[in-house]
């Protein structure tokens, strides 16, 4: 934050007194190098995909989701999810091979300015992943809480769980394994090195996916009431801990853009 | 943008670590009048201004990680109340609203300000944390702690709110709380809470101070892989072939 705006501005400032260097400062100060119009319209699409879900939920889950053996919610809720899950497993496929498929393939060639276009397009697929896990992490998530305080479960396949678990959740996968491939791909520092932090900011909420299996188990075996704190959650507690991994990742990228910097203005 | 992400990566993974062990119960004016309220809360909501507390300080010199964290808790919950438990599940606003921490974690910010030191940070600021969090919340809970007397029974106006409003999907929910002696009407059983909740508040801080320090730690391994993603294999001999 602070400190990255800093570094930011402290080659801009260097780049301007020396009359004799190309002007890299118009191109840090305009925006040019940051992928501004990308993200905006990456954060129009999930806001737009996220309200859509919210209102669907408001208009269908009174009326057509109460009662699974309905044929109303065959059609509504079933619908949704027979839908959504081809639809997002066939844009994990499409993204990820996409940027597998376009790497680039001469990384040890790569031009410090170019490099640091790519921490920028870094930085803008990381918000987006932000952004997504927000609203199933946080927004959906608790939403669920409210439904079945007052709804009980009578399968797996709610309302509120179509939408939380196999429609958020998954979603946000994408930009987190994209945001990974993005940087591995592209960035010869997390080419030649893993970071750990990294993998845990992705693996961690990843791994929540795998966890709502275990979660469907236990509330059909053993407890159909809403209970939030009980034990049977704490797996998706421990797994969303890795996002503190977060702050290392930002550290490890704030040393890599001052590097690179520091090779732009040389 | 990377406060941003901040912002919103913090609010999803405090707000789900908050949910699934404070429980949705934080919610629930009824559930405010028990002794675990006063307990749990502190005790669970002190783990990530702890961590972050770590990662603000200690890499950047930024000393609000608690206020941060709890503005992004209760930003996220307040999102929540107003479209998840009011618009959506026609809960009454006056029966479900979140506790504030934040003169809590005002106070833990400048025990670190002032002093620059965990330790201290840890036993002054997390017994703060703990004993601010019962009158931090007292305007909101005040007028739901009158008695009033329901079919000849002295009850709190936030049990009778909370009786009439049923939540079908909870029996699990009257069981647990009811037992022992944690019904009160805010009397001294509560401030010994709040004090058992700052002691426990103390040893979460380390805890919590270390985890964060641990998940930001910048660690690397080499990627067996990074011919595939571009790079030249290393020109220098593995050690299988130097012991050839």
């Amino acid at each position: 934050m602070g400190i990255m705006q800093a570094e930011v501005d402290q080659p801009a400032r260097q780049v301007d007194g020396g009359a004799s260097r190309p002007s890299a400062r118009a191109d840090f100060s305009t925006g040019a190098i940051a992928p501004i119009r990308t993200t905006a319209l990456g954060v129009i699409g999930i806001l737009v995909l996220m309200i859509a879900y919210r209102i669907y939920q408001q208009v269908f889950a009174w009326s057509a989701g109460l009662d699974s053996t309905d044929p109303a919610f065959d059609t509504y809720w079933m619908g949704l999810l027979q839908w959504q899950l081809p639809a997002i497993v066939a844009s994990w496929a499409g993204l990820w091979s996409y940027l597998f498929v376009t790497r680039d393939r001469h990384l040890d060639k790569l031009e410090p300015r170019e490099e640091l276009k790519r921490y920028f397009r870094l930085i803008g697929f990381i918000f987006l992943y932000a952004f997504a896990v927000y609203w199933a992490a946080s927004f959906f998530a608790e939403q669920d809480a409210a439904w079945h305080q007052t709804v009980v479960r009578d399968t797996s396949f709610t309302p509120s769980h179509i939408v939380l678990f196999y429609g958020t959740m998954p979603f946000y996968v994408l930009f987190g394994v994209g945001s990974l491939l993005y940087a591995m791909t592209r960035l010869p520092r997390f080419a030649e090195q893993l970071s750990i932090p990294f993998v845990l900011a992705v693996a961690g909420p990843f791994m929540i996916l795998p966890n709502l299996g275990y979660n469907e188990w236990g509330h059909a075996f053993w407890m159909m009431e809403e209970f939030f704190s009980a034990p049977l959650h704490w797996g998706f507690v421990v797994l969303g801990w890795s996002v503190l991994a977060l702050g290392g990742l930002l550290v490890q990228i704030v040393q890599h853009m001052t590097e690179l910097f520091r090779r732009c203005d040389a | 943008m990377v406060a941003v992400i901040l912002f919103l990566a913090i609010t999803s993974a405090f707000h789900l670590h908050f949910m699934l062990l404070a429980g949705d119960w934080d919610f629930w004016t009824d559930w405010k009048d028990r002794q675990y309220w006063v307990t749990l809360t502190p005790i669970v909501a002190i783990t990530f201004p702890a961590a972050l507390h770590y990662v603000f300080w200690e890499k950047f010199r930024l000393p609000f990680g608690a206020t941060f964290a709890i503005v992004c808790l209760i930003f996220g919950e307040w999102m929540n109340r107003y479209f998840g438990f009011h618009v959506w599940s026609y809960f009454p606003f006056s029966e479900i609203w979140p506790a504030t921490m934040i003169p809590g974690a005002i106070v833990l910010d400048v025990v670190l300000l002032l002093t620059g030191n965990f330790f201290l940070t840890a036993v002054i600021g997390g017994i703060g944390f703990a004993l601010l969090f019962y009158p931090a919340n007292w305007p909101m809970l005040a007028a739901y702690h009158l008695p009033m007397e329901v079919m000849n029974s002295v009850v709190s106006v936030a049990d009778y709110i909370g009786y009439t409003f049923t939540r079908t999907a909870t029996p699990e929910y009257l069981r647990f709380i009811e037992r022992g002696t944690l019904r009160t009407f805010g009397g001294h059983s509560a401030w010994v809470a709040s004090f058992f909740a700052g002691f426990v508040c103390m040893l979460m801080y380390f805890a919590w101070w270390y985890l964060g320090m641990l998940l930001t730690k910048v660690v690397t391994v080499p990627n067996k892989f990074k011919q595939l993603m571009g790079l030249k294999k290393d020109p220098r001999p593995s050690s299988e072939q130097l012991a050839v």
